[in-house]
């Protein structure tokens, strides 16, 4: 449904020089930098798949969609939609496309939503039936079913960007991209969005690419991730599998009976966290047993438990670069 | 519905959502026209000459009323607009729909005109046939030139500043330079008062530049000032120029959009 093939894009902009003094001297004389924000990445999705792309802020997520959709031109590389090349811009490939971008909106501010859908619907050629059907169907999902008429100027963050969705979708596209599209919601919000798109994709089997930095919509939605860090792809693989790539540990917390010294903690593992009533310890998957065991005769130990290192710490660890060759 | 048509619709209903707002720019239209008149009226009563710079008391009366409706009817606003799309990456809905943007800018630009219209229609009705009742030139003919050249005017100024819009694309912040250029627009298109009063070389600029059409000259059809010959030659002037800045729009919207897409929005 989509390849990306070293795809590479360069932005060129200007330094700008602090103080009225570096601004009077930007007047004569500007220095033109290049930043690299995508530096050749490679992947492929398949068609009903639904990937989370993951990266902290910069790493060149946003500007890759907007390749994937056509609103920016590579510098370098080769891009392929449902068999479109996305920046010809070709209306048959907008049909098929849509974009949600959490920062941006599309609805008319002054009117109520309904009419930006009804706009869509003339925009994208939608016949009258398959409008209703999929407004009735998307608002009761959405639970906005009340707030169709009320200007989207009135309605909360939340509210705003379900309609913003909502009318992503009436076209019913093939393929849909989704920029951060929880950013500042409430938890109730977030949870509602990620189950309406559970089900959309689901039923739909809409190709879906979703950037967030909420790891509980990634989490939620998506069996794979891509992660990309300063414009590379870093990771490209199961979500769950990870933590198998960082070295295959575990989280041992274990909780005493009595005060036990920071030396003595240190000889079962790497300590993470210790405290007067136990200590976490990070351990190799191989050695759980065995250091268990060794704690067990050697300490008073009133209860354990054995956990994976929560992944959104692993892919913290992908961002800092730690694993950046792995 | 084809969706220019409900883009339209949609401008109507935005421009009548915000009433208070709408009646007073309307409002404002009657102040200066106060103070135009008090003017020419002062300046006529001092004089002993039947006319000053050309034109009779009653023209020039004429020509200030026709002349602030009309530049509020061809008036534009959406330039800002567009400036922020282009600089706040507004414009990416558009790029990945369906649609053209200009289309888009032309057919809202349109509906949020008509409540202004249908203020403005009966007032210069009404304006027109007084003229008339006080024996000024005015025939069934020329109302009907007069409508037609006031469309084109229409469409003169929106793809003038579509393009003024479009600059968006090479410069950063061009939401200073709008306020200059629309003032300095009013003036040049004859929206205070009739730029032929300088005669000479001005009158000759006024001609040939695009301004004065889309002000300036619609009105001196209904002032009786000009003869069939030189309206036609008026309206063949104000079609070359739209066809000019569609073009120039044309190919500014080219260039501006593949600079977008590579510097990203």
């Amino acid at each position: 449904m989509i390849t990306v093939e070293h795809l590479r894009k360069e932005f060129t902009y200007y330094k700008k020089m602090t103080g009225i003094k570096g601004s009077l001297h930007n007047v004569f004389h500007r220095e033109s930098l290049t930043k690299e924000a995508v530096r050749d990445i490679s992947f492929s999705v398949e068609k009903g798949e639904m990937i989370g792309f993951l990266g902290p802020n910069g790493a060149g997520k946003t500007t890759t969609l907007k390749m994937l959709s056509g609103i920016l031109y590579p510098t370098d590389g080769r891009i392929q939609v449902d068999g479109f090349i996305p920046w010809e811009r070709k209306n048959e490939f907008k049909r098929r496309i849509s974009i949600v971008m959490g920062q941006k909106n599309q609805l008319w501010w002054d009117l109520p939503a309904s009419d930006s859908f009804y706009l869509n619907k003339c925009i994208f050629g939608v016949d009258d039936g398959s409008y209703r059907d999929i407004i009735v169907e998307l608002s009761e999902l959405l639970d906005v079913k009340e707030l169709l008429n009320v200007q989207v100027r009135r309605l909360s963050l939340g509210e705003r960007m379900k309609m913003e969705i909502l009318a992503a979708l009436i076209h019913r596209p093939d393929i849909l991209f989704l920029d951060e599209p929880t950013i500042g919601l409430d938890i109730l919000s977030q949870k509602k969005i990620r189950e309406f798109l559970k089900i959309y994709n689901e039923q739909w089997k809409t190709t879906v690419i979703i950037t967030s930095h909420y790891m509980a919509d990634i989490e939620a939605l998506c069996d794979r991730a891509v992660i990309i860090n300063q414009g590379q792809l870093v990771y490209d693989g199961k979500l769950g599998d990870i933590n198998q790539l960082l070295g295959k540990r575990k989280l041992l917390s274990v909780k005493t009976s009595c005060a036990v010294d920071m030396e003595r903690w240190k000889a079962y593992g790497m300590v993470r966290e210790v405290s007067a009533a136990g200590a976490v310890l990070e351990v190799p998957q191989e050695k759980v047993k065995e250091v268990l065991a060794a704690i067990l005769s050697g300490l008073q130990v009133e209860d354990f438990t054995v956990t994976e290192i929560p992944i959104e710490e692993s892919i913290a660890r992908f961002y800092q670069k730690e694993v950046a060759g792995a | 519905m084809s969706s220019y048509r409900c883009v339209f619709l949609m401008g109507v209903e935005q421009a009548l959502e915000y009433r208070v707002s709408f009646f007073l720019s309307m409002l404002s239209a009657v102040f200066p026209i106060i103070i135009q008149t008090t003017m020419w009226n002062y300046l006529y009563g001092h004089s002993d000459a039947a006319a000053i710079f050309g034109y009779r008391q009653g023209e020039i009366l004429l020509y200030t009323l026709l002349a602030t409706i009309v530049s509020q009817l061809v008036g534009t606003g959406f330039e800002g607009e567009m400036n922020s799309d282009i600089k706040m990456g507004g414009l990416n809905k558009y790029l990945i729909r369906p649609v053209s943007y200009k289309g888009y800018r032309f057919f809202r630009f349109l509906g949020q005109k008509v409540p202004r219209v249908m203020v403005a229609a009966p007032v210069m009705a009404v304006i027109i046939g007084l003229a008339f009742w006080q024996g000024m030139p005015v025939s069934i003919g020329k109302v009907l030139v007069f409508l037609i050249s006031l469309g084109l005017a229409l469409l003169l100024n929106f793809s003038c500043f579509y393009c003024i819009g479009l600059l968006g694309f090479w410069l950063t912040d061009v939401d200073k330079l709008f306020g200059t250029i629309s003032i300095v627009l009013t003036v040049v298109s004859g929206g205070v008062f009739p730029l032929d009063i300088f005669g000479g070389v001005v009158e000759t600029l006024v001609n040939l530049l695009p301004f004065g059409y889309t002000v300036q000259f619609p009105v001196n059809i209904i002032n009786g000032r000009f003869g069939w010959g030189r309206i036609g030659a008026g309206i063949a002037f104000q079609i070359g120029w739209i066809f000019f800045f569609v073009c120039l729009g044309n190919v500014m919207w080219r260039h501006g959009v593949k600079r977008y897409a590579a510097v990203g929005g």
